[in-house]
């Protein structure tokens, strides 16, 4: 990603960010409320455009966002299979299989309009999931599950990260961020401070630093 | 020099000519009363045809404009393409009126009835209607670049729809030709009635010039306020 | 070509799921057809107009209003939950989004009309049995051009506060030629006169759909970029 800027309505949102994310790495994005962490993941996923600069992706790429971008009308089953369609997936066993790993077997044929908001989230994993992507864009995907859900799909993210998925996550849990990612940036002001390799820092020194990015 | 301060600048000579398509509309005014000839079957009711045709092809050339900018804003995508055609369409809209009220004012007296389904009055009315829209859904949208792409859209529509509308309009009317006297807009006017004619639709198309430059100078510093502003909260 | 049809006819097959499963916009439209239908045939001096005098324009207003009452609901799907982003990440193409969502709106704007169309012939007491393929043709024809102006703008109509009200708005102007057309050849095919009094019309309507169709979908990738 070279030079990125987005407006929205007239204000400068994020202004000239330069970063990139490897194989297997994982980047945190953390920051105040409203300092353009979702913006900063729709432009990335290509659903927003950058007002200037330029976007390199890979053409497989999973989001899990804020809404959970599933038909409440439709049974769980049947959103998958719909997201099957579109991603060409042809393999019959991929939505259960999909559906296992989320451990939603038991609910599939329910229509989502029912689920509880930690079900919906968990869902949206799995939706994000279905065509085996590169690169994965959650915007805080712990946020709603109870804390069986958050031990599960950490260690499901974990997994996969070290499968070799890379990974742009926005979270506010500090303990959790520092167990997944490789390195974290600060998003304020339009502005982002990556700091790389986190291996021997601990979250205590993360979470000073946050706090003092969000009082900043 | 900054941005404003050419904004108020092209503000001002929009006002300028503005003023100076005022005294050309009182010259025509004299003009077609005091030295233009009554035209023989309608009487001193037709001199509003002085009025009426040139608003109709400036409304229609102000829609015209606004659809093909509109063609440009997608391509090139610069905002200032936006608010031009945003600024002709609401110029168009008004000149619509003026045709509008016109067109039924000279009717009356010489068809009997004030609204009569005429080629150019139905085509005018529904491209009007089609442009009021336009105008609605602009001020229903606030974020300025959905509106431009918005506007845009239904700006290339709206112009590609206007031949549509006049070959319906005409099927209709062959279909039912109605036994009104047909209006001398044909080019078999006499010449002082057409120079009349030109000379007031210069006028318009004076007052078309002076009208978007003032609507879009008000626009630009709209914009840059609002720039200003945003600037000042982030 | 033939993905873009399999995405379009996926986005579609979902679409009409959901509207079978809930079938509110359906009814309220159905409802709203006889409803139309009955008013229009009081709205008149029965001794000095006949029935068969408003029939064709009392059929055409019927079945755009009705189709207006579903257009939107195609697109308000996709805003609840942010789902058309959704649709937007995977790899189909964008007009894939448009056709499929033209080919949902047909589909029900159809299913509205062939209901209606008996009820409209028992109410006006018109028995159009020899014209009905030609009827149904027209039907086809006026109801393509319709839709596709109507699907692109409720694309756009759905993000504005007042989409019921602006989707009518914006759209009436679009419907003139066709729907013109359409009466006057519905009014030609009642009557059991020959079509080539029309042909005008029937070419103008033609002309109507290729461009409307053909413009309304390069146009429509205009109204998803933000």
């Amino acid at each position: 990603m070279r030079d990125l800027s987005r407006t929205f309505g007239y204000r400068l949102i994020l202004d000239r960010l330069n970063f990139r994310v490897d194989r297997g790495a994982v980047l945190a994005v953390m920051g105040p409320n409203g300092a353009g962490k979702t913006t900063l993941l729709r432009v990335l996923s290509g659903v927003l455009k950058p007002t200037s600069g330029s976007v390199e992706r890979s053409q497989r790429i999973g989001m899990v966002g804020h809404h959970s971008m599933l038909y409440d009308a439709l049974t769980a089953a049947e959103n998958l299979a719909f997201y099957c369609r579109l991603f060409g997936i042809t393999d019959r066993n991929r939505v259960q299989e999909v559906l296992d790993l989320m451990g939603l077997s038991r609910w599939q044929h329910q229509r989502v309009g029912t689920f509880s908001r930690g079900m919906t989230q968990r869902l949206a994993v799995a939706r994000a999931l279905l065509a085996e992507p590169d690169l994965l864009l959650l915007d805080e995907p712990l946020s709603s599950l109870d804390e069986y859900g958050v031990d599960a799909v950490l260690q499901l993210l974990m997994r996969l990260r070290d499968e070799g998925t890379s990974m742009v996550l926005v979270g506010h849990e500090v303990s959790s961020v520092t167990q997944l990612a490789t390195s974290i940036g600060f998003l304020v002001g339009g502005h982002m401070d990556v700091i790389e390799e986190l291996g021997g820092r601990d979250g205590r020194e993360i979470a000073e630093r946050y706090r003092e990015v969000v009082r900043g | 020099m900054n941005p404003r301060q050419n904004a108020v600048r092209l503000n001002l000579k929009g006002q300028l000519i503005t003023w100076v398509a005022l005294l050309g509309l009182a010259g025509v005014y004299v003009r077609a009363l005091a030295f233009t000839p009554i035209e023989r079957t309608q009487g001193p009711a037709q001199k509003i045809f002085y009025l009426h045709a040139p608003a109709a092809m400036t409304a229609l050339m102000a829609f015209a404009l606004t659809g093909v900018v509109s063609i440009f804003y997608l391509w090139l995508k610069d905002r200032k393409l936006d608010l031009f055609a945003a600024s002709s369409a609401e110029v168009g809209v008004a000149f619509s009126v003026v045709m509008l009220t016109t067109g039924p004012i000279w009717g009356k007296p010489i068809w009997g009835t004030w609204w009569s389904w005429d080629a150019r009055l139905t085509s005018t009315l529904f491209i009007f209607l089609l442009f009021v829209g336009y105008l609605v859904m602009r001020g229903a949208l606030e974020d300025p670049r959905v509106r431009a792409q918005y506007s845009s859209v239904i700006g290339i529509m709206g112009l590609l729809l206007v031949p549509f509308i006049h070959i319906s309009v005409y099927l209709f009317r062959t279909l039912h030709p109605t036994p009104i006297i047909a209006k001398p807009s044909a080019p078999s006017l006499p010449q002082e009635m057409l120079v009349t004619l030109l000379i007031s639709a210069l006028v318009f198309l004076l007052f078309y010039v002076g009208f978007v430059t003032q609507r879009y100078s008000l626009g630009l510093l709209r914009e840059l306020k609002h720039e200003e502003a945003a600037r000042g909260i982030s | 070509m033939a993905e873009v049809l399999t995405a379009a006819l996926a986005i579609a097959a979902k679409d009409i799921s959901i509207e079978l499963r809930t079938k509110t916009a359906f009814m309220s439209a159905l409802v709203f057809a006889i409803l139309v239908l009955a008013i229009l045939f009081f709205a008149r001096d029965p001794t000095a107009v006949a029935a068969i005098d408003v029939a064709p324009g009392a059929l055409w207003v019927t079945f755009t209003f009705a189709a207006m009452v579903g257009l939107n609901r195609s697109f308000l799907l996709e805003r609840e939950n942010r789902a058309l982003e959704g649709i937007l990440l995977s790899p189909i193409p964008r007009s894939s989004i448009f056709l499929g969502k033209l080919i949902g709106n047909l589909a029900f704007v159809f299913t509205i009309e062939l209901i209606s169309l008996p009820i409209f012939m028992l109410f006006y007491d018109v028995a159009i049995w020899s014209g009905l393929p030609r009827l149904l043709i027209v039907m086809v024809m006026t109801s393509v051009a319709f839709v596709s102006v109507g699907t692109l703008l409720s694309s756009m109509v759905v993000r504005t506060r007042f989409a019921e009200l602006m989707l009518p708005l914006l759209l009436l102007p679009f419907l003139v030629p066709p729907v013109v057309g359409a009466v006057q050849v519905t009014a030609r095919i009642m009557a059991e006169r020959p079509l080539n009094e029309v042909a005008g019309w029937l070419k103008l309507l033609a002309a109507f759909d290729i461009v409307f169709f053909i413009l309304s979908l390069m146009l429509f990738e205009a109204t998803l970029e933000e």
